[in-house]
């Protein structure tokens, strides 16, 4: 693992802002109840000191009690990103979130629309093997019966110019894509990371906490699926970190997608991605129908690959 | 750390508007050049990942061909007033498109109107 993931798993195991209310929530009536303390006799100065100093004690707790319940609302209220999110490329990139990502890793100027063409990576330095697949990648192929309503995994669904749904709790995040009906649900529980034998999918095993006003998801188990949408593909070791914040007027969700492959990638990738709320929206189904790609293996032409 | 070439990202942007699929459409269709057809509509599918319009066009020569029109994706274009029955088969339309690289009667619909210039379905709403 990088010594980014190192820092991020570091950032995981440290207590959840939660685990502190819940600590001091028992507190007022505890402090309440130990308010008369039952070997102290009144009367005597020894009594009455420690019965200022009970006093003293019981006024620092209520006031400690007080300004932690007063504290309690601001630390539950994360920054609300439920909604309906639409992509937008028009939003200006977040430089202090590009800042912050690791060294070592190149951001791919591809989110939206946007393609690469055959043979460029956006600056990924492909292991020789992975470099080998992606040249004998052929297009058509993603045009079979079998293959046309296959799903990429969020590696690249995330950054497709596609709405998405945000459906936050405090003990899950769901993200429904409408790229593909894809649902994402991020554990906030704090569970530990899955076992080798977790099965792999599109849409991965994720975790996710909160850093501040920034939503950090980390998702792993990803099938093998297209990074770039031009023949290069991620192995099933690959690591996705993303945060999400909210922009600071609120009607833009803002984040980075960083990539990590060791099995296919010599660096890592990144992309910001950015999405306009539209309130009362909702994403649509996609219902995939795998018979379009018929026209594509009886009539279509043979794709040309001069953009090279 | 962010390596980035302008020039590339223009070219590569130019057709970002309505262009993207499931499918790379950079090795199917050709970004830098358009064509406008116009024909009476033999089949309409509006499935993901596209939709599909056949159209049978009159050629100069008496002859009739067939074109093919691949549309983004339905579940984009209903959000610009389009449905499964917003083309109807017989009805003549004309549509601008980009074709497909190797100039055969196939392209990926840019937008579309009906015969009497009426738009077919709202333009693509610029990006907030």
């Amino acid at each position: 693992m990088s010594a980014v993931g190192n820092r991020q798993m570091a950032a995981a195991d440290a207590p959840h802002p939660r685990v502190g209310r819940a600590v001091a929530e028992p507190l007022l009536p505890r402090a309440a109840v130990h308010g008369h303390h039952p070997s102290a006799p009144a009367g005597t100065m020894a009594a009455v000191v420690r019965t200022g100093a009970r006093a003293a004690i019981v006024a620092m707790f209520a006031t400690w009690v007080a300004v932690a319940g007063a504290a309690e609302p601001a630390a539950a209220q994360h920054p609300d990103l439920s909604g309906y999110w639409n992509l937008s490329t028009k939003i200006p990139v977040d430089k202090a979130m590009i800042a912050a990502l690791p060294p070592n890793t190149v951001v791919l100027e591809d989110t939206g629309a946007a393609e690469f063409p055959v043979g460029v990576y956006g600056g990924l330095k492909v292991k020789p093997k992975a470099l080998d697949a992606a040249k004998k990648w052929n297009p058509r192929d993603d045009m079979s019966l079998s293959n046309a309503c296959r799903a990429p995994s969020i590696v690249y669904a995330m950054q497709g110019p596609f709405p998405l749904e945000i459906f936050q709790g405090t003990e899950l995040i769901v993200i429904k894509l409408e790229y593909f009906d894809m649902v994402r649900i991020v554990f906030m529980d704090g569970r530990p990371e899955a076992g080798e034998d977790y099965p792999h999918s599109k849409t991965g095993f994720s975790r996710g906490r909160w850093e501040g006003d920034t939503l950090v998801v980390e998702t792993t188990h990803l099938e093998a699926a297209t990074i770039t949408n031009n023949g290069l593909s991620h192995s099933e070791k690959m690591r996705v970190i993303e945060h999400f914040k909210l922009s600071a007027d609120g009607t833009a969700l803002l984040a980075t997608q960083e990539l990590e492959d060791p099995e296919v990638l010599d660096n890592r990738g990144a992309r910001f991605i950015s999405w306009r709320k539209k309130p009362g929206e909702h994403v649509y189904p996609y219902d995939c129908d795998p018979s379009f790609a018929l026209q594509y293996q009886s009539q279509h032409p043979e794709p040309s690959k001069e953009k090279k | 750390m962010r390596s980035k070439s302008w020039l590339f990202l223009g070219a590569v942007l130019l057709w970002m508007s309505a262009a993207w699929a499931h499918h790379s459409f950079a090795v199917f269709f050709d970004s830098q050049k358009s064509v406008t057809i116009s024909g009476v509509v033999k089949e309409f599918q509006f499935v993901n990942p596209h939709g599909l319009i056949r159209l049978v066009v009159q050629e100069k020569d008496g002859q009739t061909d067939e074109w093919r029109i691949e549309t983004n994706s339905p579940s984009i274009l209903r959000r610009r007033g389009w449905s499964p029955d917003i083309i109807k088969v017989g009805e003549k339309i004309t549509v601008e498109g980009w074709p497909a690289r190797d100039n055969s009667h196939w392209a990926r619909l840019k937008k579309a109107e009906r015969a009497n210039g009426d738009p077919i379905g709202k333009p693509m709403e610029p990006e907030a």
